[in-house]
């Protein structure tokens, strides 16, 4: 069974093996170089095999989202708790810089934070962002999150995360 | 495509979710030192995933190990084709103590290797092994493999020994 999102624009969909090459064109992409830094092909391609496994472990995931009116992939977006994380994650990431500026990521981020909750039946989602993602930032702010202080933090390259943690907007306790 | 391969003692069969803790037991003790998830629980689960990841991928991967009759894993070996990886392995790692000194190992070896040549019809096999995992190279060396010194490296920043397996007698 495969877990499917319907936004006015958007579909979020759980992804499968015939993926691995849209996923792989993101990843050998310039704005993942920008973001992750290079890597090489077998870090690429475990990352991908790891989203699908995550699936499998956990029965959730982060899913790849669609745009409805063209059947691009733009982003991967979703619910992670893998082991190691301080707490269960509201994930993002944006595939292209077109995508950018439209909405789509507040759209999907919302549909994600409402799933995580009303359909996952989570008592609390964060989203771990670095200091300097302001774009990131911004979004997190945007669908109501609000930095906790007291939270754990990851730690990348050196750099501790804030953590922003997600109201239950609308979705019954 | 055969999820599962039946030898003498052993069943050989995809992994599931529920392995994660016998994986976990391993990467957290002393036997995982030469693997790069050892003692890290983040990357343990990522190698996890990736491994049921591989599965969904390929059709294919590396199996876990049962002795017949207990669905306990306390193996995983089998095909590891990442991309740019230079040629396919057959990789193994043996997640428990009591598969020492019982030629499990060796069994579950041979089964993966011949599978990897009569099924998937692969036209040779080597195996990746770290230079200081003694255990694995006497593996290697019991199952037949030659240490082939001119083969590519997988991650050449970070050399290890390749081990190539003869096809087995009989093998198509």
């Amino acid at each position: 069974m495969t877990v499917t999102i319907q936004t006015p624009r958007l579909t979020l969909r759980q992804p499968d093996a015939s993926d691995l090459d849209v996923f792989m064109a993101y990843t050998g992409g310039d704005r993942f170089r920008r973001e992750r830094g290079e890597k090489p092909l077998p870090d690429q391609w475990s990352y991908f095999a790891t989203l699908l496994g995550h699936w499998q472990i956990c029965g959730f995931g982060r899913f790849l989202v669609t745009v409805k009116e063209t059947d691009s992939v733009i982003g991967h977006i979703g619910p992670l708790f893998p082991a190691g994380w301080p707490e269960r994650e509201i994930a993002w990431h944006l595939w292209s810089d077109e995508a950018v500026g439209k909405g789509y990521a507040f759209e999907a981020a919302q549909a994600a934070v409402r799933h995580a909750y009303a359909d996952l039946g989570w008592d609390t989602a964060v989203s771990f962002i670095l200091p300097q993602n302001t774009r990131s930032r911004r979004l997190a702010e945007r669908l109501g999150a609000i930095i906790d202080p007291d939270a754990q933090g990851m730690s990348f390259d050196g750099v501790t995360t804030l953590v922003y943690r997600h109201p239950k907007h609308g979705v019954a306790a | 495509m055969t999820d599962t391969l039946q030898t003498t003692r052993l069943t050989l069969r995809r992994p599931v979710p529920s392995d994660w803790a016998a994986f976990l037991d391993f990467m957290m003790s002393d036997r995982s030192t030469a693997f790069g998830s050892h003692k890290d629980l983040a990357r343990a689960f990522r190698s996890f995933a990736a491994e049921l990841g591989h599965w969904d991928i390929f059709g294919y991967g590396m199996w876990a190990v049962t002795l017949r009759g207990d669905d306990t894993a306390i193996g995983l070996i089998g095909p590891w084709t990442p991309p740019d990886w230079p040629e396919p392995e057959v990789g193994w790692m043996i997640l428990s103590d009591k598969a020492e000194g019982t030629g499990i190992a060796t069994e579950a070896a041979r089964a993966a290797i011949r599978h990897a040549y009569e099924v998937l019809g692969w036209p040779t096999v080597v195996s990746y092994i770290g230079p200081e995992n003694t255990r694995s190279i006497r593996l290697a060396e019991k199952l037949g493999a030659n240490l082939d010194p001119e083969a590519p490296q997988p991650k050449p920043d970070a050399p290890v020994l390749v081990y190539r397996h003869p096809r087995p007698a009989g093998a198509a």
